[in-house]
């Protein structure tokens, strides 16, 4: 068996476990093959908790860098991937935590950049109405800003179900936490963006 | 009592089935907690189609960053750059000064002995036995004069 067929057989077939496994022995192919599986997954999350993209890109590489050098300490407990979230997210809450004062009155969005359109060009549907897709497109920009309001723990809580799609009892093991809690945080996200959609209504109307 | 923090993992189908069965029961019977519902599903669906993407990445450079993290986090100590190994040497004197302290001279003990005998002048002064003061270099004999002052 060659070198290139030991590569296809690990980037199709092999578990992310087995192949944290391969890490843990130093197989250089395995790491590569784990990073490119989970980099787009990583880097999302860890902008959509920072919104800033060099931050992002530098914690989720130290996210795979902390994976590299203690794979070995992996038990097998819990899947790879909350496992990964694990480290990523702490990452990324620690990092919030150090970040300058200032910073914390000030709402970087860099979803509006004008070269990958707005919300707006992202949405389905040209056929409706354009007055309703501009108000529609407002009251999401106004409830995705009141997740940048949310406190990190609640964030994250909801990041994680919502976009990672991760069940209740994934992210108590993701924020070492309890089921109950995560349950309380993501009631409390979301009542507090229930309560922006329906000033944003209120206002639009 | 509504069942306030459920109501999430009951929309979005993430609870034990007797959990849902008894949450249902209660939406079902509850026009708060059913608007609720029915509200907070409108968020988690708006929140899922209109999340925004973030700036797009170069992945080719980025795994090539990734690697020479990798690699540097691999490097010998030795072969780190000077600052690490400076770090390094300036934390290790500084744990080796706190465990044991600066070095004793000569001069350090020869003020102990002063100190002690400093201590004990006023016994000194009341007994006639100290008729030399080549006794006094012999702390053992100083130690014993408390003693001595006891007994009288």
């Amino acid at each position: 068996m060659g070198w290139l067929t030991t590569e296809v057989a690990l980037t199709q077939e092999t578990s992310d476990e087995t192949l944290l496994a391969r890490v843990a022995a130093r197989d250089e192919a395995a790491f590569d093959v784990l990073v490119a599986r989970h980099q787009g997954r990583a880097y999302r999350l860890a902008w959509s908790l920072l919104r800033d993209a060099e931050d992002a890109r530098d914690l989720s590489q130290e996210a795979f860098l902390r994976v590299y050098r203690t794979a070995a300490s992996f038990r097998g407990e819990a899947k790879f991937s909350t496992w990964f979230y694990r480290i990523l997210v702490n990452l990324c809450l620690d990092h919030r935590r150090r970040g300058r004062w200032w910073q914390r009155f000030t709402v970087r969005d860099e979803g509006e950049d004008p070269e990958r359109g707005g919300l707006l060009e992202r949405q389905p549907g040209a056929t409706a109405d354009p007055a309703d897709l501009l108000g529609r497109e407002r009251l999401m920009a106004q409830v995705w800003r009141e997740v940048e309001r949310l406190s990190p723990q609640q964030r994250a809580a909801l990041l994680l179900h919502v976009q990672e799609d991760l069940a209740t009892s994934e992210i108590a093991q993701v924020l070492a936490c309890s089921e109950a809690t995560v349950r309380v945080h993501l009631h409390r996200a979301v009542s507090a963006l229930r309560k922006t959609m329906g000033r944003g209504q209120s206002d639009a109307s | 009592m509504h069942p306030e923090s459920e109501l999430i993992a009951f929309v979005r189908g993430d609870l034990p089935p007797a959990e849902r069965a008894r949450v249902a029961a209660h939406v079902d019977g509850c026009s708060a907690c059913r608007r609720a519902a029915d509200e907070s599903r409108v968020v988690l669906e708006a929140l899922v189609a209109g999340a925004p993407a973030p700036p797009p990445l170069d992945w080719g450079r980025y795994q090539a960053e990734l690697r020479a993290r990798v690699a540097a986090s691999r490097r010998a100590w030795w072969r780190r750059p000077v600052p690490t190994v400076l770090a390094a040497g300036f934390a290790t004197a500084l744990i080796v000064f706190a465990v044991h302290g600066l070095p004793r001279t000569p001069s350090d003990v020869v003020t102990m002995e002063e100190t002690v005998l400093g201590a004990r002048l006023p016994l000194l002064q009341q007994y006639q036995i100290v008729e030399r003061l080549d006794m006094l270099e012999d702390l053992d004999a100083i130690r014993q004069l408390d003693r001595l002052g006891g007994a009288r």
